[in-house]
């Protein structure tokens, strides 16, 4: 009841805030998919990636372009299809990643991360190059999402679907056999985990959920340039997930929320910005590796045990990688 | 000319020896990964600018400020940052010095700006011919540095009781532990000469390509060096670097120039597919 109401104070908020706090509920709601894509592979599977920007990236550019050379394409229609051709590009990715290791796959996804801007930054025949890409409205059936309130009712339901969806994926078979290739290959393997198979539709549902981040993200703020997809980006995203928590779905939002929320506080100020992430990642990283979503649930636990009882155990997704990737 | 180009490479893929060295020290002795290697580089770099242009000491003692430093640092990070979460997953550290590298550059952009400087070198700026093939000295300094580090780091490892420590810890902790050693001093005298090599790299490059903030980035190089000779080699992550060098420069003269901004990354990407155990690097393979 109580959700229910949140929910729909939350869908009727635009008729009160100003323009630019739905903008900002935009933006939480794009990077709340990122961060939760980057978790499906990174928290979950335990598969380092430094290249999501390049996922954005593509998500981004596939939207604008599609949307400016087939015009009459309704907005939800190009979001999927950004969505799938970023999962396909996540998935031939993750073949030649299935043979490396821990380390490897960070750097294998960095480089990639950064080929994909620079390729964005050359090809300027198709992308504007430096330039920037003037991204076109989206449209559905006649109405155009030609305000940020007016987007806020495009973004945010399908950023809510998704979240469901990603909660089903976790808490069922795939989400366990992510968990269980994350804890130990070789023990998943035994279990008759297909390793290959998991690894790389771990990569593929991971590049769609970025895909279609990266769809809004470029309605959200209308003009993109390859800047706006570099490896500090992919940082910031591994910032994010590592503050918000691992392994969780809820964790993911929070650590968006968090960080996207600073970076608008602190525009002005971006080495004050970077410093507080820097200092933020490595102090939950050496105090607090659950992460807030790992704080949070310590926290219901306690109370759970003096109080009602209700949600022990009930998070698979906030039991985090004790045996996380040695080496 | 092609030889001149090949020359220049490897003075540029010298630098990029002393960076995947630098990494690949620490590896071999507790398998962690430094992703702040190029950001320490960066922050002695500018230790010494602050002392040569701000403070008005005379070069040599800066550089020689800056190189202690650098040794400061490396044991800095160790204790500060690497040994609280010593028993951490391996993952858990390289998302720890992540955060330091991100540290270092805000600092670095705080205290002495985003701006390029030009840095002073202590070799003379000459061309000097030899035969057909004209030689900078600086760049002759660079490659001359390099071999005289690599030479030093070599007698030490190689004869020295402290080295001979250290490489057994670097075989087994548990056995080096046995046999009396100090493992936890071995692996902070790990980072202190990966420091002392990253402010080398620093002094030697910074002449080259003026000092700036974005100088660290040069550590994704030397993870593609140490990658293509092959991680956890140290010989592998010397001629890695070289040969990197080397490609960088040759490769703008038979692709469009634009290729120089990718070549680090194609590598790793084209050592990974192919063969991720790099030149002279060993799989390993774990036991259950």
């Amino acid at each position: 009841m109580l959700l229910v109401g949140a929910g729909v104070l939350f869908f009727l908020s635009p008729l009160v805030l100003g323009r630019y706090m739905v903008f900002i509920l935009n933006l939480f709601a794009v990077y709340a998919l990122v961060s939760i894509g980057l978790n499906l592979v990174m928290g979950y599977t335990g598969q380092i990636s430094a290249g999501h920007a390049g996922f954005l990236a593509i998500g981004a550019y596939f939207t604008a372009i599609v949307g400016t050379k087939m015009g009459w394409m309704p907005a939800l229609l190009i979001l999927p299809l950004a969505g799938l051709f970023t999962g396909l590009i996540g998935f031939l990715l993750g073949i030649p990643i299935l043979r490396l290791k821990g380390f490897y796959i960070a750097m294998a996804t960095l480089a990639f991360g950064v080929v994909v801007g620079e390729i964005i930054l050359q090809w300027s025949g198709l992308t504007h190059g430096d330039d920037g890409f003037h991204v076109p409205r989206a449209a559905l059936a006649g109405f155009v999402f030609n305000s940020d309130k007016r987007l806020f009712y495009l973004v945010q339901p399908i950023t809510l679907g998704m979240v469901l969806v990603a909660r089903n994926i976790v808490r069922r078979r795939v989400g366990r056999a992510f968990i269980a290739i994350r804890q130990s290959e070789i023990a998943s393997q035994t279990m008759g985990i297909h390793l290959a198979k998991y690894k790389t539709s771990a990569f593929a549902v991971s590049a769609f959920y970025t895909g279609i981040a990266g769809g809004l993200f470029a309605f959200v703020i209308t003009h993109i340039s390859p800047d706006s997809f570099n490896l500090g980006v992919s940082i910031d995203f591994i910032a994010m997930i590592v503050i918000g928590g691992m392994g969780s779905i809820l964790g993911s939002i929070i650590g968006a929320v968090i960080l996207t929320g600073l970076q608008q506080l602190l525009t002005g100020l971006p080495e004050v910005q970077m410093l507080i992430f820097g200092v933020a990642l490595i102090l939950f990283m050496i105090f607090m590796p659950r992460g807030i979503s790992g704080m949070l649930f310590d926290l219901r636990e306690k109370l759970g045990k003096s109080g009602n009882g209700e949600g022990k155990g009930k998070e698979v997704n906030g039991t985090f990688p004790d045996g996380m990737k040695r080496g | 000319m092609l030889l001149q180009v090949i020359l220049s490479g490897m003075a540029t893929g010298c630098i990029y020896s002393l960076m995947a060295l630098g990494l690949a020290l620490i590896y071999k002795s507790t398998e962690h990964v430094n992703f702040a290697q190029g950001d320490m580089s960066m922050i002695s770099g500018f230790i010494a600018f602050t002392f040569f242009q701000l403070l008005r000491f005379p070069l040599v003692p800066s550089l020689l400020i800056a190189l202690l430093f650098s040794v400061g640092l490396g044991l800095l990070m160790e204790r500060l940052l690497v040994r609280p979460a010593i028993t951490a997953p391996h993952f858990n550290i390289f998302i720890i010095t992540l955060g330091a590298s991100i540290v270092m550059q805000s600092l670095a952009g705080l205290l002495w700006s985003y701006d390029q400087f030009p840095f002073p070198t202590l070799f003379p700026n000459r061309t000097i011919s030899m035969g057909t093939v004209r030689v900078n000295t600086v760049n002759l300094g660079i490659m001359g540095v390099t071999a005289l580090l690599m030479l030093f780091l070599y007698l030490f490892f190689k004869y020295t009781k402290v080295g001979t420590a250290m490489r057994a810890v670097s075989q087994s902790q548990n056995a080096a532990l046995l046999m009396g050693i100090n493992v936890k001093r071995s692996f902070a005298l790990t980072w202190a000469i990966s420091g002392l090599i990253s402010g080398t790299a620093a002094l030697l490059i910074a002449p080259v390509i003026f000092l700036s903030t974005r100088m660290g980035l040069v550590v994704i190089n030397g993870f593609a060096a140490a990658i293509l000779g092959g991680w956890g080699s140290i010989p592998g992550a010397v001629f890695g670097g070289i040969g990197l060098g080397i490609l960088e420069n040759v490769a703008p003269y038979y692709f469009p120039s634009q290729i120089r901004n990718i070549i680090p990354f194609a590598v790793l990407v084209i050592v990974l597919v192919i063969k991720p155990t790099g030149m002279m690097g060993e799989e390993r393979r774990k036991r259950v």
